[in-house]
């Protein structure tokens, strides 16, 4: 069977568009049971990577069941992905796919920053007929985020 | 009358003139340049932890209120810290973050430097010979640097007081938490947030706004917290107990990860004079540095510590509880961060005058008292009182 590289592209795509709309039920619903979200930096300063966001399905589900209730940014994000690469991971029907993004926050008043830029390197799998993520680690070049936001990027 | 008239907002509070401080505080560009001089020019401040060079010849760059330093452990172990700017035609020397050199060499014309500051390679040097260029009097200017608890002080003035006068016992509350087995810095963040730094100072001496948050909200009871201050305007405070578990998705952590001297659900919190915080939450421990950019912009140095050799899986579940409350993604530190912003928004422009620090409750609970104390001694070092800057 081949690889299904439309529907990869697509989820990854679909991803951005509802973490962008702030539709957490949404994303959690594209991804496997056993999905885990890494947020990691390299640190030159301490010569480490370093993770700064770590959560499995149920853990993230908690984390975004909070969001309303905490104080945050005011504003939207708006994250710009690029597909780059989808290889086979090792195991049958998963994939490692590696897309570079662009996250701009644009304030109340229409102000728009650059936020964020860095890497997903996604593990998809195929289960049931559909493309799922089993896993993300978002490397980011930006260690600086200003005051910074638990939302996921 | 609920609200007020533009001349009733310029007076200042109904409270002790030690009970509110001026916005001026945060906004006039002279008192800004008077405390790098008077401040920042002349404490003593945490630069690195020593875990972040391990070896001989490690190194780290730290620029502290627009001042570019150099931090090397020499060939001998011992950590010396140098202003970053080459001898000769001023250049920054070193650009990366950290690293391991056993000499720093100026990109401009090559002059060389060791790890203890000695210029130690001039390029052609016979065309020096003729004035009498001396390259032993060419060396880098050294930085006074002490190491307490494994953090690494240095103190710009080399005619103020040592390092154990300035912090008068301050750190002895910690001694069995970092003096007791090695530590390890496994989290490094510089955000720099659009606010002056006393805002951000504010946040970790706020017992009062803890309000603000929803997992400090549920997760602690603030009517214990125990303060106790120090000379020179240094503060601890001890007693708060942390129910991790009343946050949704969150579980308790064990006596096992605990860190010396703590309990798993201890919260304590040390604040030295002017700029750092150590926050200690049982099983993991925070150190900010703040180092002043501008009146209104400030980079907050944010450092995450645990037990070196720890197994993998241990410094997972520490780093796990290191983010739940800190960190870029975590869900105390952006609002925190947030406050400080929403205040510079207000200050800065001269719309809010004063703010008020006048709660009293015997230095326990959620008294303001951590704040008159660092504003009596901000006041004291500036010779300018807070509560009315310029004298107006």
């Amino acid at each position: 069977m081949s690889a299904p590289f439309e529907d990869i592209r697509a989820l990854i795509y679909r991803a951005s568009l509802t973490l962008d709309r702030e539709d957490w039920i949404g994303f959690l619903a594209l991804c496997a049971a056993d999905f885990r979200y890494l947020i990691t930096a390299y640190s030159p300063e301490l010569r480490k990577r370093m993770i700064w966001f770590d959560h499995d399905l149920e853990s993230l589900k908690a984390l975004l069941d909070m969001v309303p209730q905490h104080l945050r940014r005011h504003g939207t994000l708006l994250r710009h992905v690029s597909v780059g690469m989808i290889e086979p991971a090792g195991s049958p029907d998963c994939y490692t796919v590696t897309s570079t993004f662009q996250c701009l926050h644009t304030e109340l008043d229409g102000t728009t920053r650059l936020y964020a830029v860095g890497r997903y390197i996604d593990t998809v799998t195929m289960s049931d007929g559909r493309v799922l993520f089993l896993g993300r680690d978002t490397q980011l070049e930006t260690r600086d985020l200003g005051i910074g936001s638990h939302v996921p990027l | 009358m609920a609200s007020r008239t533009a001349a009733q907002w310029q007076q200042p509070p109904a409270v002790p003139d030690t009970h509110y401080v001026s916005g001026n505080v945060y906004s006039d560009p002279q008192i800004f340049a008077e405390e790098r001089d008077k401040i920042f020019g002349r404490t003593w401040t945490i630069a690195a932890h020593e875990s972040e060079l391990p070896n001989p010849f490690d190194f780290r760059t730290y620029d502290y209120a627009n001042t570019p330093l150099v931090i090397v452990r020499g060939g001998d172990g011992r950590v010396r810290t140098f202003i970053n700017a080459c001898s000769h035609r001023g250049a920054k020397l070193v650009n990366e973050p950290g690293g391991n050199a056993k000499t720093f060499t100026c990109f401009y014309h090559f002059w060389s430097y060791n790890s203890e500051g000695a210029c130690v390679g001039i390029p052609k040097s016979e065309a020096y010979d003729q004035v009498g260029l001396d390259p032993s009097k060419c060396g880098l200017r050294e930085v006074r640097t002490e190491v307490r608890l494994g953090l690494v002080f240095v103190n710009l003035d080399d005619a103020a007081p040592g390092l154990d006068s300035f912090l008068s016992g301050a750190l002895d509350t910690f001694q069995s938490v970092m003096g007791t087995g090695e530590l390890e810095v496994f989290h490094f963040q510089r955000s720099v947030i659009r606010a002056n730094w006393k805002a951000w100072v504010e946040t970790n001496m706020d017992a009062y706004h803890t309000i603000m948050h929803v997992v400090l909200r549920k997760t602690q009871v603030d009517s214990t917290r125990v303060i106790t201050t120090y000379p020179g305007g240094h503060l601890s405070t001890d007693g708060v107990k942390a129910s991790y578990t009343n946050y949704k998705g969150w579980g308790d952590r064990s006596q096992a990860m605990a860190l010396p001297g703590s309990a798993p659900d201890d919260l304590r919190v040390g604040n030295l004079f002017p700029n750092s915080a150590i926050l200690i939450r049982g099983t993991v421990m925070r150190i900010d540095v703040l180092s002043p950019i501008s009146p209104h912009e400030t980079a907050v140095e944010s450092r995450g510590i645990g037990i070196k050799g720890d197994s993998d899986a241990n410094r997972l579940t520490r780093i796990k509880h290191h983010n739940q409350y800190w960190g870029p993604f975590s869900r105390n530190w952006p609002e925190d961060a947030y406050a400080a912003e929403a205040c510079e928004k207000t200050f800065s422009t001269g719309a809010a005058k004063y703010q008020i620090i006048a709660r009293e409750e015997n230095m326990r609970g959620q008294d303001d008292g951590m704040m008159r104390v660092f504003y009596a001694e901000w006041s004291r070092r500036m010779g300018r009182p807070a509560h009315n800057p310029l004298n107006r």
